[in-house]
């Protein structure tokens, strides 16, 4: 059988598992402790109400056969996730529809949409800044990243104002057009550094080949950095995807994201913060970032030019 | 150009800058259809630059570049029936082997079912054919420059051009290669234009070698040619191994004979643009250079190093302040030792003698 880095294509020299116990089980450990807090929200989303904020903590769904003693164990439930979407708003009345459903939509929406366009027109200026270099190239690439080394709070207040008056306050458009530029920055900067890697005698032999410069670019440029493709567009959809100044300030009704809504949901009615409606839809929230990031890891972990040019 | 022959590739007056570094400075050469033509010389002379000129990658400042007749000066790239291989390999990291050899066919809209003849044809004649389905990275440094190779020949490329392509392998393998590119340019026919820094390289496969100094040709010629009548200092002292003794000189008042370090000399062709007291340069092959036979006119020296090399030994003798390489086979080697006199015979007319201020020959 093929081991993984065989797999991978890579070189023997980096195989898996190579460490010895005693540091994967330091890592194992220091992993733990980074995951805890998640874990705590996840388990949160599953307990009844009055077992979320118990003394001593509720810790485990199962008592493992008998080891973990019952005051630690809590009774998994799904009802906090049919809460998130229909819920008794009004005490005695009939559970009514909180809108989440268009949240998450709004959410999946606003954020892919604006990270796929920003990777699109990231990747050709990056292309361009990187192949087609222009007088003062640096400067400009300089001036592209000034956007993202103020805090965000700095920066909204002037968007706000055109916003407003342009009338693109609390329209997808609007908030897409924004993230949209947000994410280009860093796009640019990752992609022109994976650009910058290829070997341009490759893209010489397919110009010899007889390849148009659209060719070169579609058929071996761009094949090439598809590890660089899939790590930005990961990175730019957690960033985008858990957005919350933005959102709260730009998004309307309508085009509201889950962050603020969120927000919105477990803080209203004077009754105290739904510990276990928050854990759920933080949970459901989790989801679709973490299958993308998933689905794309072996993207992210492989590197597609490896060992091809000698230099 | 010798025997009618068209010349494939003409290039005339052809300069090239990068910013303030000149490349290329008022190049001219010709190369005959079907002859394998090396451009020799060390690093950053321009060798690349000029390759890259003739496939099109480059654009020249001024000059005109022909192929076959016609000016391709400023066409594109395509439709001059050049291909390259790159020092680097330059494969696609991302296409499979077959996939690699494939490329220029899809580029050229050739029908899939002739594609693939093609290709197998090419890996079958390069050994590649157990390697079609893997990527570039995963095979060993002789196979991808075959790769490499076989992605330019399966074209079939009026010219091919090769920039330095055994400098990135190991010494077993690029004798190989050095013999299998000789045989596929026999069995081809194609015209190749061939870089390389390799004095052996240059000498064993070039038809014809033009030696490149800060973007121009100093001398072109044949292998014999270049070893035997070498233009100038530059060339004598690249051409060779070992390489040419080099002794100051001063032209003898007679405007004939030549004062050295080891004595008057009297070549049998006089210079005849020697001018009497002119500072001069000789220049002496180490196989030039042989123990003296009794009654010969010989040059008394010590045995100075020994480098066995096998079946011939470089000899370094001290005489006076000079110090030359010669060369002794095997057989006569083995009784001398470092420190025994030895008396050596140069026949004045082997010596190349060259103008000391401008490194010309003198003629």
């Amino acid at each position: 059988m093929a081991t993984l880095a065989e797999k991978f294509g890579l070189r023997k020299a980096s195989g898996v598992g190579e460490a010895g116990w005693g540091h994967t089980l330091i890592v194992a450990l220091v992993s733990l402790i980074y995951f805890l807090p998640v874990l705590m929200i996840i388990f949160t989303a599953f307990k009844p109400s009055a077992q979320a904020l118990s003394v001593p903590p509720t810790l485990s769904p199962t008592s493992l056969f008998g080891l973990i003693p019952d005051q630690f164990v809590f009774t998994p439930t799904l009802e906090n996730f049919g809460q998130v979407f229909n819920r008794v708003m009004v005490s005695g009345s009939a559970a009514e529809p909180t809108g989440f459903d268009v949240f998450f939509f709004n959410s999946f929406f606003i954020s892919s949409v604006s990270v796929l366009l920003a990777l699109v027109i990231g990747t050709l200026a990056s292309y361009g800044f990187s192949r087609y270099p222009l007088k003062g190239n640096d400067t400009y690439l300089f001036i592209i990243l000034t956007t993202r080394m103020l805090p965000a709070i700095v920066v909204i207040i002037p968007i706000i104002l055109m916003f407003r008056t342009v009338g693109l306050s609390g329209s997808y458009l609007g908030i897409i057009m924004l993230y949209t530029a947000f994410n280009l920055a860093f796009t640019i900067w990752m992609m022109k550094s994976f650009f910058d890697e290829l070997s341009y005698d490759v893209e010489d032999a397919a110009r010899i080949d007889g390849s148009s410069e659209i060719k070169v670019f579609m058929k071996i440029c761009l094949p090439q950095v598809v590890a660089g493709l899939a790590a930005t567009f990961v990175f730019g959809l957690i960033l985008t995807w858990n957005e919350f100044l933005f959102a709260l300030l730009l998004t309307g009704v309508d085009t509201r994201t889950v962050p603020v809504a969120m927000n919105q949901a477990v803080s209203s009615g004077g009754r105290g913060t739904d510990w276990t409606l928050l854990a759920s839809i933080e949970t459901l929230f989790l989801i679709p970032v973490f299958l993308v990031t998933f689905f794309l890891q072996n993207h992210l972990l492989r590197g597609v030019t490896f060992g091809t040019v000698k230099r | 150009m010798a025997e009618g022959v068209k010349p494939a590739v003409r290039l005339s007056g052809i300069a090239k800058s990068y910013g303030k570094v000149r490349a290329l400075e008022n190049l001219s050469f010709d190369v005959a259809a079907g002859r394998f033509f090396v451009l020799f010389g060390p690093s950053s002379v321009g060798k690349t630059t000029t390759l890259r000129t003739i496939a099109g990658l480059v654009k020249p400042d001024s000059g005109r570049l022909e192929i076959d007749g016609k000016d391709f000066t400023n066409e594109p790239i395509a439709g001059r029936g050049v291909s390259m291989v790159f020092q680097s390999f330059a494969l696609y990291p991302h296409l499979t082997v077959f996939e690699n050899l494939a490329y220029p066919l899809r580029e050229e809209k050739v029908s899939s079912a002739e594609i693939t003849k093609r290709v197998n044809e090419t890996a079958a004649m390069l050994k590649l054919t157990h390697r079609l389905e893997r990527k570039p990275n995963t095979l060993s440094g002789g196979e991808q420059q075959r790769v490499a190779l076989g992605r330019s020949l399966v074209r079939h490329p009026k010219i091919l051009l090769l920039d330095e392509p055994l400098t990135n392998l190991d010494a077993k393998l690029r004798h190989d290669m050095r013999a299998e590119l000789k045989r596929l340019h026999r069995q081809f026919g194609m015209t190749i234009v061939y870089a390389t820094p390799d004095e052996l390289e240059a000498l064993s496969m070039g038809e014809e070698i033009a030696v490149m100094r800060d973007g121009a040709v100093v001398q072109r010629g044949t292998p014999e040619e270049l070893y035997e009548r070498p233009a100038n200092t530059y060339v004598a002292g690249k051409i060779g191994s070992p390489h040419m003794n080099m002794l100051k000189a001063k032209v003898g008042k007679d405007a004939k004979t030549f004062e050295t370090p080891l004595g008057k000399m009297s070549p049998k062709v006089p210079r005849k643009t020697a001018a009497a007291g002119e500072a001069a340069i000789i220049g002496i092959r180490p196989s030039d250079i042989r123990l003296a036979a009794k009654g010969e006119k010989a040059i008394a020296s010590k045995i100075h190093l020994l480098e066995p090399l096998g079946d011939i030994t470089i000899v370094s003798v001290e005489t006076g302040k000079e110090v030359l390489r010669m060369v002794l086979p095997e057989a006569k080697a083995t009784s001398i030792k470092v420190g025994d006199p030895a008396s050596i015979y140069i026949d004045p007319n082997d010596i190349h003698i060259f103008r000391a201020a401008s490194g010309q020959v003198m003629t």
